[in-house]
């Protein structure tokens, strides 16, 4: 029998600042409507704590439909809740039943420090970019489009990398907190298309070293980043991404 | 040099040694899965393989350094990468679910490689005492290899932990195998289910041929 409107009991987890240690809360909430979002129900339970004057709970958002990758948060243990290639944002108390007790924690990585309750710093991510997950050669004005041919295939793997939102779902679910995933999206987006070809072995071997840097774990083939993954990136970036680091490493002129 | 230091302890260098030495000890795995079915064969034909193996001094002095550096080298980063791993996650979640459909993974502890890796070494240390340093054990003077064998694997001790092991090993290798190419880059649309097909079908084999020898010493010896 589905219910218009359920009960829940939520435990999240509260933690004013990195400083201090954090601890879980039970909070009940009743009469959410299925037709709510995940978040529009964690708005709903901060419109009550504001109401008893207590601090709502913070967590990240921006676009709320998906895109913008701020989201994040690991629901009864999964990341960005039960559903695939969705973020918290695009989850619905449909997905839930009534009187169901659930489970919220902010990402745990060593690299994603809590700033406050569900919100972590991700800049970590922001970091890895920066090293070298753009392109620098200066190529004048914008040429006419179609005047650099790219196969269809190629301009699709590069676009599924490029669908990467960011959102750190796979640092979250790897049980290694590995960044390997979010890396290897960036590696291949530019590595795949001609723009990019020119700096791609000093590119992978930067990103890498700074992701290392950074402290995430390493990749043990587990896959479950590929599950958690939002966007659908797939473990073949990985692969990828092994591949041109490899080739990086044996032919670079560095010394 | 210093670009090879760096590629070797950055992450994915030290899986390209954890990749390339796994592999290359499925291949010593091979060769001594071969070498042990002579026993079926007959004694006389064991006995002739081992000792004809032995008199090439040379070559397995060699071959055991060989082997032992491959070994040390898979369980310093198999140690290190571990700890680091822990490390990139301090604080552990109130609830871990997997988003992967395979019901398989969830009976698989998060730690798996690492659990049977220690089991896995402990077997080989066991191994090694008994057979290669006939410590636990020893036989009397000059007795035959084929002899030695059957006497060990009937030893109960030996028999329990041998089958423990093996399986264990199976295990390990069921991961490790396709792993191992997926850590060298050496992934392909066409030829990822071969190469995982091809990892279980070999920890399968090893596995069942290994468990083979202790069993048939005891039932058939
Ligand atoms: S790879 Fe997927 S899970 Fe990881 S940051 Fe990008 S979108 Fe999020
Ligand atoms: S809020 Fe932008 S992806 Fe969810």
């Amino acid at each position: 029998m589905s219910h218009e409107t359920i009960n829940l009991t939520l435990k999240i987890w509260r933690q004013p600042n990195a400083e201090v240690e954090g601890r879980f809360e039970e909070y009940k909430l009743e009469g959410v409507s299925t037709h709510a979002s995940f978040l529009e129900m964690l708005d709903i339970l901060n419109d009550e704590l504001i109401e008893e004057g207590k601090e709502p709970v913070a967590f990240d958002h921006d676009c709320r439909e998906g895109i913008c990758g701020m989201c994040g948060m690991m629901i009864n243990g999964q990341a960005h809740g039960p559903d695939n290639e969705t973020t918290t944002c695009q989850l619905h108390m449909r997905r839930f039943q009534h009187n169901d007790k659930i489970t919220i924690e902010p990402w745990r990585a060593t690299a994603f420090p809590v700033i406050k309750d569900l919100v972590v710093d991700r800049s970590a991510f922001d970091r890895i970019i920066t090293a070298g997950g753009y392109v620098s050669v200066n190529t004048g004005n914008a040429p006419d489009a179609n005047t650099i041919p790219i196969p269809r295939k190629d301009q699709q793997k590069a676009m599924d990398a490029a669908s990467c939102i960011g959102c750190g779902a796979c640092v979250a679910a790897c049980k290694n907190a590995s960044a390997m995933l979010f890396t290897s999206a960036k590696v291949s987006q530019l590595a795949l298309l001609p723009h990019g070809k020119s700096e791609r072995g000093e590119r992978v071997l930067k990103m890498v070293a700074k992701m290392d840097e950074e402290k995430f774990g390493s990749c043990t083939n587990t896959g479950e980043c590929e599950a958690a993954c939002p966007a659908g990136i797939s473990l073949d970036n990985i692969a990828r991404m092994n591949r041109e680091y490899l080739k990086a490493t044996l032919c670079s002129t560095e010394s | 040099m210093n670009w090879l230091i760096r590629a070797l302890s950055s992450s994915l260098g030290k899986k390209y040694v954890m990749g390339i030495t796994g592999l290359l000890l499925c291949g010593f795995l091979i060769t001594h899965l071969a070498g042990n079915l002579l026993l079926f064969v007959g004694a006389e034909e064991f006995n002739h393989y081992a000792h004809t193996l032995h008199e090439q001094k040379a070559l397995l002095a060699v071959a055991e350094v060989g082997l032992f550096v491959l070994f040390v080298a898979h369980l310093i980063l198999a140690v290190v990468t571990t700890w680091e791993n822990k490390s990139a996650r301090k604080q552990d979640y109130d609830v871990n679910q997997s988003k992967q459909g395979t019901p398989l993974l969830t009976f698989f502890p998060h730690n798996w490689m690492w659990i049977t890796g220690v089991i896995v070494l402990g077997f080989i240390l066991l191994h090694l005492v008994d057979f290669r340093l006939g410590i636990r054990n020893p036989g009397p003077e000059g007795e035959e290899p084929f002899d030695k064998a059957v006497r060990l694997l009937r030893d109960p001790i030996t028999f329990c932990a041998y089958i423990a092991g093996v399986i264990v090993l199976g295990f390990h290798l069921s991961h490790g195998f396709s792993s191992a190419f997926q850590s060298l880059g050496l992934s392909h649309p066409k030829y990822n289910k071969f190469i995982k097909c091809a990892g279980t079908s070999f920890a399968v084999i090893v596995a069942v041929g290994f468990a083979s020898f202790p069993l048939w010493a005891v039932l058939f010896q």
